[in-house]
């Protein structure tokens, strides 16, 4: 090559490099995708998103024929999970249907990425057994006999009754009972505008155990690990198959264990997560914090904890003045004492409560403490979900979190608070003035989340009635412990009125309903999320994909019913109307939390409420969407989501600006009150809310050497090693991080007992509603009770397959065993899911998973037996003559008594059984229930509790800092001078 | 005259990144199927490549990962994607995924000269050696990017892209060789512009022996299809050809079993067309290393595959003297044996 060639080369090289640098600008100016599949997510390719109006794609089922299709791509979110990924759904362009779902790659969560309940969308929507348009009931309740009606007759009847009730002071009367929430808030503020404290979760019967523990470290209860840069991750759950924001933590975890990371997982189960740890440690059930607490008192002992951290942000000052006034208050007085308060936790108690060997533990201890401040943890349901006292699970979790100080730093664990945008509303109605004792009784006054699971119990005692009770998307009678005292109270009709079931499908608990209103899947329904997924804040928008899509060409859709199927609508929508029929000329006060702002006295349509929200509270939004023309609303539509921030880091280490430090109160202990107001934020995000000082001050920081930091929302500011709430709430011995013995600790349960786990998901499995998604259904049908092959042959158990009967408290379930070395000896387990059913009488089915059973009901005995499995049958979905399977398993939960936890009030799930082989006329999925004997569980867990009326040190009946959804009035926060049956 | 382009600095600036672009679109090109790539060809001023023979060159025929030819067996993953993986561990950073894609390694070279300080901060960057090379710019030596931009040269992308590029051009596609062949040209133009490495890249510094002429049959297999230790790319167009060339039939499979079956049907011919590809190889690497004034690394390739000419010639004159006379073989245009017969 001569000397010219390489001048012509080089001037060739330059040309091109121009040009390539020219043509990226250009396109980016345009807003267009220049590189496809950026390395920054590692997707191999995704349509890029200046084609998301025309998308080609060949129709595989043509080939070798070349068929284009073409599609318009429309965002959503999905709604199978709380991790809330985005969606793109595939809208033909010919007809105008959704034909299939994947990743939304502008999803700063998910990123493109899905498990398998997104996908599965499509099965939802096009499933042949949904529900399509109002039904009343006909003839008695539960009989299973439907009349179609139009939504106007059931506006109207709904209204009318919720409307007498909110007059005659009934506001107790009403309740709404969601299960998948998906969404941030909006339901709560529907029932403050009606003044209701109705709203009731499915939390504990989840993460209230896990919240707990977390919320009395640092006044938010939830975590949010950076499990991406992590060096070391230590999960007490399932996360990497099933657990909670599981494809957004999956894929994080999984780069981190590329870049080196370590993760142990403690899980008694060899779930899909244990087979990915370097230590899978599989502990007696109830034994998780004892392990904790032995890995913290190996850090303390070998001096492997940030100091300075610990120094700085425990509130280890007030500890000593309150537990040890003898000894001095320094920090160093406070280190001997750590020691002193931990040495019970030698790897070998731990060993022996645990059943895993001391080496092991120790060895994972070291690696702990090599992590530094790159060190992530989660513990959500799990172990925290099942034992008698599981919320120190997660509090002794936290301890290691903090010891380390690997909180709110570059792979740690942040706060949830700092990684979730909660955009503030239009409007804002008042917190009620009533306090709904159904479902937060004086029995519990710290639980974190109402007491759903105790609600026919409650009833039952005669502390209240319902006069209408609304189901969102959940399925009370299956999913809860108990579930057939739920029946009895739901088939009352002196106790729960009117039973409304808001359900995109059929289910055990609507069959019991008199109103059954479609409600939308994900791509057929508006919301917003926001998760704590990675060091950053991002704001998810749901929406009717077929709106949107209809938008683009030019059309106005003013309701969602005008495109989804056949008469489906949203929540949002519904709220609306309802709250306009409950006051329809606005005297009641209601109607103005539900009109539009832009023209007063008209109704609010979701596109203002969206459009109100994008514009007014989502920083950056509005600059960002102009830059492409589009207004947020329009860009929200366009994209789904919208990354907020990125790299939060340490708010509570921030200072606390000078405006708002004036007429200040500084503690002895450093707590800061203004009397400043707090300044207007857009972000509403849920977090403690800690008491004023006594002249109404509001805390505003912490002092922290001199200086004047944000802090923790907890009383003291700090974080909360010793928690003053539990002390002065009755519970001094549990206010440090701590082991509670389980209630299926070995010396709580009889010889002949085994720890039944419960609790499990799959991980391509939806709670409750994956019966209506067939590729799903085809995946996992079955509920198995895995049994060890030490337990198998001691039981006489000679095959998988075999029946076993498996006796609890209250009843009994017959299932196939799964002999497996999966499970640990002396435990057996069974998943969460199956054991669908419908009875013969019932109209409506989930053809592909719901067994048809007979339900025998005598006096306080129930008993279920199978009469027909699934089976091929003929629909509009073809795929339903191709079903090959039958056993649905079983539906265990029913078995079991309430086992609420006197302290967070979560559900203890773990159930001390005895497992025998079936005996010769039980049946696969065979129940038998006494639900007398489910009301004395019930009673003795209550005798557990330290009510607030015996323990409150302010008169009220829950310590008014902890996070509600609802905040009654300070009046009607006060214990009554004539408390109830309590 | 714009502003920028009376400003030196902003000048040089201007083309640092207008180069950076091209070298991320190239990698960009070769990472991403077609359609999606058509765009890309396009601002780089080259024809689309169809779909089939995108996938025909980086899936089936030559995939474009370091390890194949680095790695000590030719293959995917192993040491040889350990050693890119390592680099960036070694960094401090994540590695990419698919981390020895030429592609990758293309783009993430472009995002490390992104991170460079600008050229004009180097005090010495155009002065030139009495040889025709450029010395090394003093800032390499101290800017931790330029020197990590330079180590993902020399001891990535150009230890073996030259060999891969000029096999992907050869194989008759035409859009896919004027992007190989442009690649090449930037890589090339790229050498200068880095300080040359003190010593051969890691992985030809460790590679395995070259082939001997004592090499037993599966060992001699086994080095053919693996291009550190014979110097050279064997493609299946290559065998096939091959086979065409000396009359042999060809077996579809994996190389090694395609080129065992040419062995089997007949030894001396197959290692003779092995040595004539061998000489080929060595003589081109020789053009291109030449006037250009070839380095180090190109140096040691040439080597690698002139020896290995020289052992196949011996590997292909024992064979044939060792063949027995029933052994001898069909010309090409023989008649075939049942067709003597009739």
């Amino acid at each position: 090559m001569t000397a010219h060639d390489d001048r012509g080369a080089a001037d060739d090289l330059g040309a091109r490099a121009r040009r390539v640098s020219a043509a990226r600008r250009a396109t980016e100016a345009r807003g267009e995708t220049f590189y496809p599949g950026p390395s920054r997510i590692h997707l191999a390719a995704f349509p890029p998103k200046e084609r998301w109006d025309d998308w080609v794609e060949l129709d595989s089922r043509s080939w070798p024929k070349r068929v284009e299709h073409r599609y318009m791509l429309v965002p959503t979110t999905c709604f199978n999970c709380e991790s809330a990924c985005g969606l793109l759904a595939y809208v033909d362009k010919d007809d105008l249907h959704v034909r299939k779902f994947e990743g939304n790659p502008e999803h700063p969560g998910s990123r493109g990425r899905n498990c398998a309940k997104g996908p599965a969308t499509i099965n939802q929507v096009t499933d042949p057994d949904r529900i399509l348009y109002p039904l009343k009931r006909v003839g008695a309740r539960g009989e299973g006999k439907w009349q179609r009606v139009s939504w106007d007759e059931a506006l109207d009847a709904l209204g009318d009754r919720l409307r007498t009730a909110i007059t005659e002071q009934r506001q107790n009367e009403i309740m709404v009972h969601l299960g998948r929430p998906g969404e941030d808030g909006y339901t709560e503020r529907v029932l403050a505008s009606w003044g209701v404290d109705g709203h009731n979760s499915h939390t504990n019967v989840c993460s209230s155990g896990g919240r707990t523990g977390y919320q009395f470290w640092m006044g938010i209860d939830r975590p949010s690990p950076d499990h991406a840069n992590a060096k070391v991750i230590y999960l007490i759950s399932s996360h990497l198959e099933t657990g909670h924001y599981f494809n957004p933590h999956a894929q994080r975890i999984t780069e981190a264990r590329a870049n080196g990371a370590k993760v142990i997982v403690l899980d008694t189960r060899l779930s899909n997560t244990a087979t990915q740890a370097d230590y899978w440690l599989s502990p007696q059930p109830g034994s998780e914090a004892a392990i904790n607490l032995a890995i913290a008192r190996h850090l303390i002992t070998t001096g492997r904890y940030d100091r300075e951290f610990v120094r700085r942000w425990f509130n280890w000052v007030e500890y000593l003045e309150h537990c040890c006034p003898d000894l001095p208050v320094t920090f160093e007085s406070f280190e001997a004492q750590l020691v002193r308060l931990y040495d019970e936790f030698t790897f070998d108690y731990a060993a022996s409560e645990s059943g895993i060997d001391a080496a092991t533990l120790a060895e994972v201890a070291e690696v702990v403490a090599g992590a530094g401040h790159r060190f992530t943890s989660h513990s959500w349901r799990s172990a925290a979900a099942a034992n008698l006292g599981g919320w120190q699970v997660s509090r002794t979790l936290f301890f290691l979190q903090a010891l380390l100080g690997a909180v709110a730093t570059e792979g740690g664990l942040f706060p949830n608070a700092y990684n979730k945008f909660v955009p503030k509303p239009i409007h804002t109605p008042p917190h009620p003035g009533v306090w709904q004792d159904l479902t937060w009784p004086l029995e519990y006054p710290l639980a974190q989340n109402e007491l759903s699971f105790l609600l026919p119990h409650l009833i039952k005692d005669g502390r209240g009635t319902l006069d209408t009770y609304f189901t969102r998307v959940y399925n009370p009678v299956w999913t809860n412990p108990d579930g057939l005292s739920w029946m009895e109270v739901l088939t009352d009709e002196k106790q729960v009125g009117c039973f409304v079931a808001l359900t995109p499908t059929w289910n055990e608990s609507a069959y019991l309903a008199d109103w059954v209103l479609p409600m939308g899947h994900a791509s057929e329904r508006h919301d917003t999320h926001s998760y704590e997924q990675y060091d950053g804040q991002w704001l998810g928008f749901r929406q009717p994909v077929l709106r949107a899509a209809r938008e683009r060409l030019g059309e106005t859709i003013t309701d969602s019913r005008e495109i989804n199927p056949g008469e489906v609508w949203e929540e949002n929508e519904f709220w609306i109307e309802l709250s306009w029929r409950i006051d329809p000329d606005g005297s009641l006060g209601i109607r103005q939390y539900h009109e539009s702002k832009a023209e007063p006295g008209t109704k609010l349509s979701v596109d203002e409420y969206y459009g109100w929200m994008f514009e007014n509270s989502v920083p950056g939004l509005p600059e960002r969407a102009a830059a492409e023309g589009l207004t947020p609303l329009q860009f929200m539509r366009r994209y789904g989501a919208f990354e907020i921030a990125r790299g939060i880091g340490a708010v509570h280490e921030q200072p606390v600006p000078i405006d708002e430090l004036r007429d200040l109160n500084i503690t002895d202990h450093g707590r800061v009150y203004t009397a400043t107001d707090k300044p207007a934020s857009p972000n509403i995000v849920p977090l403690g809310a800690p008491d004023p000082d006594a002249q109404g001050r509001r805390a505003v920081g912490v002092r922290v050497e001199g200086e004047i930091l944000r802090g923790f929302p907890t009383p003291s500011g700090l974080l909360e090693f010793w928690s003053s709430t539990l002390a002065d709430w009755g519970w001094p011995e549990h206010a440090l991080p701590g082991y509670i013995k389980s209630h299926v600790h070995p010396e709580a349960m009889d010889a002949d007992q085994m720890v039944l786990l419960s609790t499990f998901r799959l991980p391509t499995q939806i709670h409750t509603r994956s019966a209506n998604s067939k590729w799903l259904d085809e995946l996992a049908h079955t509920n198995p009770v895995w049994v060890n092959p030490v337990d198998a042959r001691r039981l006489g158990v000679a095959r998988t397959g075999d029946l076993l009967r498996v006796e609890t408290t209250i009843g009994y379930f017959v299932a196939k065993a799964w002999i497996t070395e999966g499970i640990r000896p002396g435990v057996v387990a069974c998943s969460h899911h199956m054991g669908r059913w419908k009875t013969a009488a019932q109209d409506g089915a989930v053809g592909a998973m719901m067994a048809t059973v007979d339900l025998v009901h005598d006096g306080s005995e129930w008993s279920m037996h199978k009469t027909a499995s699934v089976a091929p049958h003929p629909s509009s979905d073809p795929d339903t003559q191709r079903i090959w399977w039958s056993d649905t398993g079983v539906h265990q939960n029913l078995t079991f008594g309430v086992h609420p936890d006197p302290i967070s009030g979560m559900h203890c799930w773990h159930q001390a059984v005895r497992v025998t082989p079936a005996r010769p006329d039980d049946r696969a999925g065979d129940i038998s229930v006494d639900t007398a004997k489910s009301r004395e569980v019930y009673l003795e867990w209550l005798a557990k509790t330290r009510a607030a009326a015996l323990v409150s040190p302010d008169g009220k009946r829950r310590p008014d800092w902890l996070m509600r959804p609802l905040k009654p009035t300070p009046e009607a926060r006060l214990i009554p001078a004539a408390p109830g049956p309590s | 005259m714009s502003a920028h382009l009376a400003d030196p600095e902003v000048s040089e600036r201007t083309e640092k990144t207008d180069r950076i672009e091209l070298i991320r679109a190239l990698g960009a090109i070769a990472l991403t199927p077609p359609p999606s790539s058509d765009r890309l060809c396009e601002a780089v001023g080259l024809a689309s490549i169809a779909p089939a023979d995108h996938t025909e060159a980086f899936v089936l025929l030559l995939p474009p990962h370091a390890a194949i030819y680095l790695g000590p067996d030719g293959q995917l993953g192993g040491e040889g994607l350990d050693r890119v993986e390592g680099f960036w561990r070694a960094l401090g950073l994540r590695p990419p995924a698919d981390a020895d894609h030429l592609g990758v390694l293309l783009m993430a070279y472009a995002d490390l000269l992104e991170q460079t300080a600008p050229f004009a901060e180097r005090v010495d960057a155009s002065a030139e050696l009495s040889n025709g090379l450029r010395m090394a710019p003093t800032e390499a030596r101290t800017d931790p990017a330029a020197r990590a931009a330079a180590t993902v040269f020399h001891e990535h992308l150009w230890p073996f892209a030259p060999g891969y590029l000029v096999a992907l051009s050869r194989l008759g596609l035409p859009e896919v060789s004027a992007w190989a062949d442009l690649v090449l040209a930037l890589l090339r133009d790229e050498r200068h512009r880095h300080p040359a490495p003190p010593s051969l890249p890691l992985a030809l510094r460790e590679a395995p022996g070259p082939i001997e002429v004592g090499i037993g049959f599966d060992d001699l297999l086994d080095a053919v299809v693996t291009p550190v230790r014979i110097g050279m790319v064997l493609t299946q167009r290559d065998l096939a050809a091959g086979a065409a060339e000396v009359g042999l039939g060809y077996r579809r499979g994996e190389r090694r079993y395609a080129l065992k079956a040419m062995v089997e049907q007949d030894k001396p011919a197959t290692l003779s067309w092995l040595a004539r590809l061998a000489h080929r190889a060595a003589g081109r690497d020789m053009a291109h290393t030449g006037a250009a004034g070839g380095d180090e690394t190109e140096r040691w390739w040439t080597r690698r595959a002139t020896h290995s000419a020289d052992v196949l010639d011996t590997l292909a004159a024992q064979a044939e003297t060792s063949r027995e006379p029933s052994e001898h073989r069909l010309a090409p245009h023989d008649p075939a044996p049942h067709d003597a017969a009739r």
